[in-house]
């Protein structure tokens, strides 16, 4: 049996997939006050990963995003590690939360915290190792005998 | 003292480079420390005579309450001088007795790290520091026996003379401690001053005793001290004969003043100590080689001392003093002359060596001298000691005391026997008649043409010779020592004294029972042998030895073999089983049970029975992936249980871990056969079901008796309060994860980190090792 | 405290257990993915009466809160299992590539020191008296 490749995922996939990284962001950002944060957030944005791998394999994985699945982990880490650091140079307990509040005019209030950029590390770390399972256990590197070519 | 102590260490520490440049002269350098031990001990004796025992305190770990408690008293003086005393002669014999061999420089130095650790031992007020210098004689002895590392014999007879006396030190090391916990104090003198009582305290007598007749090679614990003849002669004459076998006796004669009185410290020790007299003299005569006849009368001497301190009246214990130095002076010269002969003919055996007194008029006569004194007869210090001995055991005043007289004027006509036999078969004629044992003896003579010792290597023979010469004509030289020795002991002054003419005595009349009877043994020696050889051989402690040791080794084979069988699911098993037990019977007894109700909602008994259904169908699933998708629909349950129990933070990251994690095991899985492999031991199966099934009984009851347990309400209440005003965040599980209890998320994002990198190093790993090969 | 909860969570710690003592290692791993499911319900059982999700402003005063602190606990369990559990996947899939097998054999070198211990069991067993 040669594996087709399925039209209809595919543009439902197209057509879910930013609204999916969209929501991953919004789940990021609302998650200090409601449901959500770094990991639900790093989560859905792995889900749409794997969905855009489930529609067009490792190779449509690989199309969809240039930056190497290490580079996330890496990233994520020193996010988290810095925004420790900085309530430490600050003169405060490492991580200690800092609470900032802008006032952007027409779209009111905007107040967040310092945490915020941890739960950006974590969302990194989250997404990082999805993508680097999807890419390692899928076969990306091209030794996968169930490529589907497109 | 410290200082005189880490002197031995220290010098000891540079001799092995120190013999690189000056061969075998290292040894008198190594002299010179137990030489000034002696004389900083004979400046002290003449303190304590003044002002009572020299004391001397350093905090070892002042957070345990241990200090390191020296004491020098007239017994530590009288076994100082024999340690440092025969250790200056040793030293001196050593340097002839070896020549260039490259071992000279370790042997010097373990040899007087030995030394040191005797002074330390004899010195140790603290019974932990006690224990430990006792254990450094042994380690050291190891060492020394083991030195000449390329023979088997020697080595086997070291591990063999350390398992027996490490063994010993073990229990004795218990014996302490349950006698310093019952005194409060682990400072010997405090201990002896105000002895504890109680069953526990018979115990650690006994375990004491136990470590005290390893050490001074008691009948049964003897078979090391024969085997350990293989070490180089001054080793013997110095550890095996004077100081570091009569340790036991030496924590004998310091306990037994104390301890005398207690119920089984007596007959232990009274017959422990007439077995090895008895044992070990019957057993020296029937030997060829000199140095195991010698090893076994050792063997005999230290009983008959263990017997002396053991009886624990004054009399006794004076006499066993005077025998302390007595045998170490006799028995180091005993032991040197046989590393003489040793050293000049290459042989041991009695007969082998023909007439070798005709041609060393002094070694025979110094021979003569220290063996006459070693069976006893006047006027020797050795008969001093005998008749000390025969008069205190004399007037015990208990029943037992006539059977055990008895026993020991047996014991030193045995004495006097092996004696002459030693004498004649160094420097008497060969045997022609003697039996020939195992028949594997060549018919060789060795007398003839034997290089003389030189004059150097004689000396401290001589000097020991001319002591027990001297101390037997005028004893009045020695008694003074003595006396302080025992009255350190005991407490009051002694009132008696040494006397080579005691008048006509029972003691005396003994004597010469014994001399009689000894020399007829001699006169009858071919006839005794025969007696020996044609007993049926009862029990030998060697064998003994040997079986307890294959025995071990087999043991721990079993067990290995037993608990290490290599099955994972066995070691599994065995696990979760310790689990559920360890703390599932006192969970049954100690539980508090909450109260109850069904379920929390209708939804929950809806989607928990759909959890159960999947879960058991996942357990039975013979397909691969069906049993992955059931798996995945109980996290799928979960994430629904987890909005009915108010968490929706929690739902919907298990909701979306769940589809990512039902991917990543299909990704993995997919190369694998569709089908589980059938198990191929059904038998196993019910054990299977049973461990988990008790496994879900335990946890059942767990769940239910942790919410019982509860005593304090959730510390989540503050974390409510201050969520919005310190952290700035509504949704408090949110707050808790990545503010409060930030450092843990730290932690967990590395984990997940690593897991990545460690997923994707084994993925790409090549497929096997050859591949990576060109 | 419900009883129902506690069921599940002896069910699924159970078939875990089960799971876990056979030899095929991706049962080992689904096992183990099971106990972790029970592990967090625990967690979230044991640490307090159901409620209303405790976001600052979504409750009132009278209403029962859910503790958070469990289930922050448990959101770091539910993430770190997944971490092991790709972990052992990749080992599952790598002792597949080298081996071809799917099974934990026994491991050699502890069955010699078992056949070592059973001779030596034997031979005490044998030995006459």
């Amino acid at each position: 049996m040669t594996p087709r490749r399925s039209v209809i995922l595919d543009l439902c996939v197209q057509a879910e997939f930013h609204t999916l990284l969209l929501l991953s962001l919004y789940l990021l950002f609302a998650g200090h006050n409601q449901p959500g944060g770094g990991f639900a957030g790093g989560l859905v944005a792995s889900c749409a990963f794997g969905l855009r791998y489930v529609a067009g394999g490792s190779s449509a994985l690989s199309r969809s995003i240039s930056i190497p699945a290490t580079t996330f982990l890496g990233v994520g880490m020193l996010f988290a590690i810095l925004t420790g650091c900085v309530s430490l140079l600050t003169g405060h307990e490492f991580l200690e939360s800092a609470i900032f509040s802008a006032d952007l005019m027409v779209l009111g209030t905007v107040k967040t915290s310092s945490v915020l950029f941890f739960d950006i590390g974590v969302y990194l770390v989250v997404l990082g190792m999805a993508l680097l399972l999807l890419e390692q256990l899928g076969g990306a590197d091209g030794t996968d005998p169930d490529e589907v070519q497109p | 003292m410290f200082v005189l102590i880490l002197a031995f260490g220290c010098v000891a520490a540079v001799l092995p480079a120190l013999a690189a440049r000056i061969g075998r002269g290292v040894f008198y350098v190594a002299a010179a420390v137990p030489a000034a031990a002696f004389i900083w001990g004979v400046g002290a004796y003449g303190q304590i005579a003044d002002s009572g025992p020299l004391i001397e305190q350093a905090a070892w770990v002042p957070q345990l309450g241990l200090t390191l408690g020296l004491r020098f008293d007239g017994f530590a003086f009288l076994m100082l001088s024999l340690v440092a005393g025969i250790g200056v002669l040793v030293f001196i014999y050593a340097g002839s007795y070896f020549h260039a061999e490259p071992i000279i420089g370790r042997f010097a130095a373990t040899l007087l790290l030995f030394s040191g650790s005797m002074v330390g031992l004899v010195l140790a007020d603290n019974l932990l520091a006690l224990f430990l210098f006792w254990e450094l004689t042994s380690i050291t002895s190891y060492l020394l026996i083991s030195i000449e590392d390329e023979k088997t014999a020697a080595r086997s007879g070291a591990m063999q003379a350390l398992l027996i006396t490490g063994m010993g030190g073990l229990a004795m090391l218990g014996g302490f401690v349950l006698l310093g916990e019952a005194a409060g104090t682990y400072s010997m003198a405090e201990l002896l001053a105000r002895p504890p009582s109680g069953a526990v305290v018979n115990v650690a007598l006994v375990l004491v005793l136990i470590g005290a007749f390893t050490k001074s090679a008691q009948v049964p614990f003897h078979s090391w001290l024969p085997r350990a003849m293989n070490a180089p002669t001054p080793v013997s004459s110095y550890l095996h004969s004077a100081t570091m076998v009569t340790a036991g006796v030496y924590l004998v004669a310091r306990f037994t003043p104390a301890f005398a009185d207690y119920s089984l410290w007596r007959p232990l020790v009274i017959s422990f100590g007439l077995a090895s007299m008895l044992i070990g003299a019957y057993r020296s005569l029937r030997q060829h080689d000199l140095k195991l006849l010698l090893a076994y009368g050792t063997i005999s001497q230290l009983g008959l001392m263990m017997l002396l301190f053991g009886v624990g009246t004054k009399e006794s214990i004076f006499a066993g003093c005077t025998l302390l130095l007595a045998h170490g002076i006799f028995k180091a010269a005993l032991f040197m002359l046989v590393g003489i002969i040793d050293h000049q003919s290459k042989t041991r055996d009695l007969r082998k060596l023909d007439r070798l007194g005709a041609q060393w008029p002094v070694v025979a006569a110094a021979a003569g001298v220290v063996a006459a004194s070693m069976a006893g007869i006047p006027p020797l210090f050795g008969f001093i000691a005998k008749e000390e001995a025969l008069g205190a055991l004399g007037e015990t005043g208990f029943a037992w005391g006539v059977p055990v007289l008895i026993g020991v004027v047996i014991g030193s006509s045995f004495t006097v026997a092996y004696s002459a036999r030693f004498v004649w078969g160094a420097f008497g004629p060969r045997p022609v008649s003697m039996i020939p044992h195992q028949g594997s003896v060549r018919n060789e003579a060795v007398g003839q043409q034997v290089p003389k010792p030189s004059k150097m290597f004689l000396a401290p023979v001589v000097v020991l010779a001319a002591l027990t010469l001297l101390f037997g004509l005028f004893p009045s030289l020695i008694d003074p020592v003595i006396a302080r020795a025992y009255a350190s002991l005991v407490g009051v002054r002694a009132e008696d004294h040494l006397a080579l003419w005691p008048g006509f005595t029972q003691a005396l009349a003994l004597s010469a029972v014994a001399i009689g009877a000894g020399f007829a043994l001699f006169w009858w020696r071919l006839r005794v042998e025969k007696l020996q050889d044609s007993m049926p051989k009862v029990a030998s402690a060697q064998r003994g030895y040997d079986r307890t040791v294959k025995g071990l080794l087999e043991g721990a084979d079993a067990v290995t073999g037993f608990v290490q069988h290599g099955s994972l699911p066995i070691y599994l098993g065995v696990i979760l089983l310790t689990m559920i037990v360890l703390p599932g019977v006192p969970l049954l007894s100690d539980g508090v049970m909450p109260d109850l109700w069904f379920a929390d909602s209708p939804m929950q008994v809806v989607v928990g029975f759909i959890m159960i259904v999947c879960a058991c169908a996942a357990a039975v699933a013979r397909r691969r992936f069906a049993a992955v998708l059931l798996v995945g629909a109980v996290g799928y349950g979960m994430a629904a249980l987890f909005v009915i129990q108010g968490a929706p933070d929690l739902a919907i990251t298990q909701l979306l871990i769940e589809t990512l994690g039902v991917g990543v095991f299909v990704l993995a899985f997919r190369h694998l056969p569709a089908d589980f492999v059938r198990p191929k031991f059904r038998r196993s199966q019910g054990a299977q079901i049973a461990i988990a099934l008790l496994a879900g009984v335990f946890v059942f009851l767990f769940t239910l008796f942790a919410i019982g347990a509860r005593t304090e309400p959730s510390i989540s209440g503050e974390y409510l309060d201050k969520a919005y005003s310190e952290a700035g965040g509504n949704n408090v599980v949110n707050v808790i994860v990545v503010d409060f209890r930030g450092f843990d998320t730290m932690g967990e994002i590395v984990v997940l980190a690593v897991a990545a990198l460690g997923v994707a190093a084994l993925v790409r790993a090549k497929r096997s090792p050859a591949e990576v090969e060109p | 405290m419900s009883f129902f909860s506690a069921l599940i969570v002896a069910v699924l710690f159970s078939v875990g257990v089960y799971l876990l003592l056979q030899r095929t290692l991706s049962r080992i791993i689904l096992g183990l993915a099971l106990m972790g499911h029970s592990a967090n319900l625990l967690l979230m059982v044991v640490g307090g009466r159901a409620g209303k999700a405790p976001i600052v402003g979504a409750f009132g005063p009278e209403d029962t809160v859910a503790d958070p602190l469990p289930q922050a606990l448990a959101l770091t369990a539910i993430v770190i299992s997944f971490g092991v559990i790709s972990f052992l996947l990749a080992i599952a899939y790598r002792s597949w590539v080298l081996t071809q097998n799917d099974e934990v054999e026994d491991d050699v070198e502890d069955a010699r020191i078992a056949q070592l211990g059973e001779a030596e069991m034997r031979r005490w067993w044998s030995r006459p008296r």
